[in-house]
């Protein structure tokens, strides 16, 4: 048993069968809102985890690679449904709003106000204008090999310079008990995390100093392969999950 | 929020002036109120207790601001678990092949109101409870599976969520004819798919007995809490459910100004 849209009752609602759908249109959106920010949020809090808590985590080498590649599963998975069902372009951009909503309310109630983290060694990456042109290519182009190749790619690439803006200054140079450090470095060494100290922190590991400026651009461009690897691999996870069938039995 | 084919007319009578199909929204918003007063008690005690008795579980303040916490939340758990799903249970609808489809409609709004309660459950359960598990753990050392966000986030929050999504599909279930006719795919695995995430709780802490200290986040054996949360994106499927019947309702009743 599948439920199957009777195409022939489409027309425009009047009355109180159009605020009847309205009404069930908000209740949807709450719904959707906690949804997203609570599973998305959860999936890649376990997945990106350090690399988006902590400032002195978001390095060249992996930060750029495993953010977007994890961050555009739930916008590809809610696409398939969002899109393909119910023409809206929004998919990626809510769950990445949801995300930040719920990033945001945890750094400064859980770390800062609660274990007194500055909120500076704590800020979200975002990862908003990805999302904004992944939602607007797919709605330009209605094409998932596109929106996959194209929009994977701008989601990873667009990641890094987006939050240059945020993060560039505590890049900058210091020196500290005649070693060279950076000022996120700085703040990993003064405020002490006994489950994450810094000797297990996996930032810039192997050569890569070796490769100077373009280690960034390399994981950039990795991650950008990835995730049009990544993109229509969930786009399926999330027609999958999306299942309309009635079984007869668990 | 359960209402029965036999109570149809009652219900379908509001007299404080909301639309038929929003019968339930004031119990809605209580169950919100609820829950934010619930979940902001617990972060309010936590700031006051946790630093000056949660560090270290062998001291006898732990016992008893803690540990005590942990059983009253087991008892809570307990009463409100066999309370909900008890009473959704035995007040189930008998008659459902008369259902009218006014009723079935209203139905389908009380089902997304449960469902949205889950969610706000799920939210606080993953999102925010879930995070902050990381930032105490920075400043504590674990020396128990029962640190001071711990007690609250798996013993108390998991379950909850875990009960109001049970409560989502067994109202589906027991009220509406095409979910007691066939069993959601969809509605089971947003419910069920979420439960392993508790389930998950006895893997993870088994993994840091290996490695008390270390709370690298993203390491695999959190990944298990991981799977289990990709499931609630079956609510898109339940959306799709939904609406569809929902049309189909929608053709049989006549349009009023």
């Amino acid at each position: 048993m599948s439920a199957q849209i009777p195409i022939s009752t489409f027309k425009p609602y009047r009355g109180e069968k159009a605020r009847l759908a309205r009404a069930y249109d908000y209740l949807i959106l709450v719904l959707a809102l906690f949804l997203f920010i609570g599973s998305f949020h959860l999936h890649f809090a376990l997945t990106v985890g350090d690399w988006d808590f902590w400032v002195d985590w978001k390095d060249r080498q992996w930060w750029p690679l495993v953010t977007p590649l994890i961050g555009i599963t739930f916008p590809a998975a809610v696409q398939a449904v969002l899109w393909d069902k119910f023409r809206l372009p929004l998919g990626a951009t809510l769950c990445v709003a949801a995300l930040l909503i719920g990033t945001w309310v945890t750094r400064v109630f859980a770390y800062h106000y609660w274990n007194y983290f500055p909120i500076n060694m704590v800020l979200p990456a975002t990862m908003i204008p990805g999302a904004l042109v992944l939602d607007t290519l797919l709605m330009l182009t209605n094409s998932l090999t596109i929106t996959s190749i194209f929009g994977g790619a701008a989601f990873a690439l667009l990641f890094y310079p987006t939050n240059w803006p945020i993060f560039g200054m505590f890049h900058q140079p210091v020196e500290v008990a005649n070693s060279q450090l950076t000022i996120a470095d700085l703040f990993g060494f003064q405020y002490i995390r006994t489950g994450m100290p810094e000797y297990l922190r996996i930032i810039e590991r192997g050569t890569l100093r070796t490769y100077g400026q373009y280690a960034t651009p390399l994981s950039a461009f990795c991650s950008a392969l990835l995730c049009s690897l990544m993109y229509p691999l969930w786009w399926h996870i999330g027609k999958w999950f999306a299942d309309t069938r009635y079984l007869s039995k668990i | 929020m359960a209402t029965t084919t036999e109570h149809v007319s009652l219900s379908t009578e509001n007299p404080k002036s909301l639309p038929w199909y929003l019968i339930d929204l004031p119990k809605y918003l209580k169950g919100f109120g609820v829950l934010t007063v619930i979940y902001v008690s617990l972060r309010l005690y936590q700031g006051a207790f946790a630093i000056e008795h949660g560090l270290d579980s062998s001291e006898p303040a732990f016992e008893q601001y803690w540990m005590r916490l942990f059983y009253i939340e087991l008892v809570i758990i307990a009463a409100v678990a066999s309370g909900f799903w008890g009473y959704l249970w035995l007040s189930r609808d008998r008659q459902l092949d008369q259902l009218a489809p006014k009723e079935e409609i209203r139905r389908y709004f009380t089902l997304t109101m449960w469902i949205s309660i889950y969610t706000f459950a799920v939210y606080w359960a993953g999102s925010y409870f879930a995070e902050q598990d990381n930032s105490w753990h920075q400043v504590a050392i674990r020396d128990t599976p029962f640190t001071a966000n711990h007690i609250i986030e798996f013993y108390f929050n998991f379950p909850l969520y875990v009960i109001l999504g049970g409560c989502a599909w067994l109202y589906a279930r027991t009220r509406l004819p095409l979910y007691a006719k066939g069993i959601s795919l969809p509605l089971t695995l947003a419910v069920f798919g979420p439960f392993m995430i508790l389930v998950s709780v006895g893997f993870n802490e088994w993994g840091h007995t290996f490695w008390f200290r270390e709370e690298f986040f993203a390491a695999p054996i959190h990944w298990g809490f991981v799977i289990g949360v990709w499931f609630a994106l079956g609510v898109g499927g339940i959306l799709l459910q939904g609406v569809t019947r929902l049309i189909e309702l929608l053709d049989k009743i006549e349009d009023a100004e």
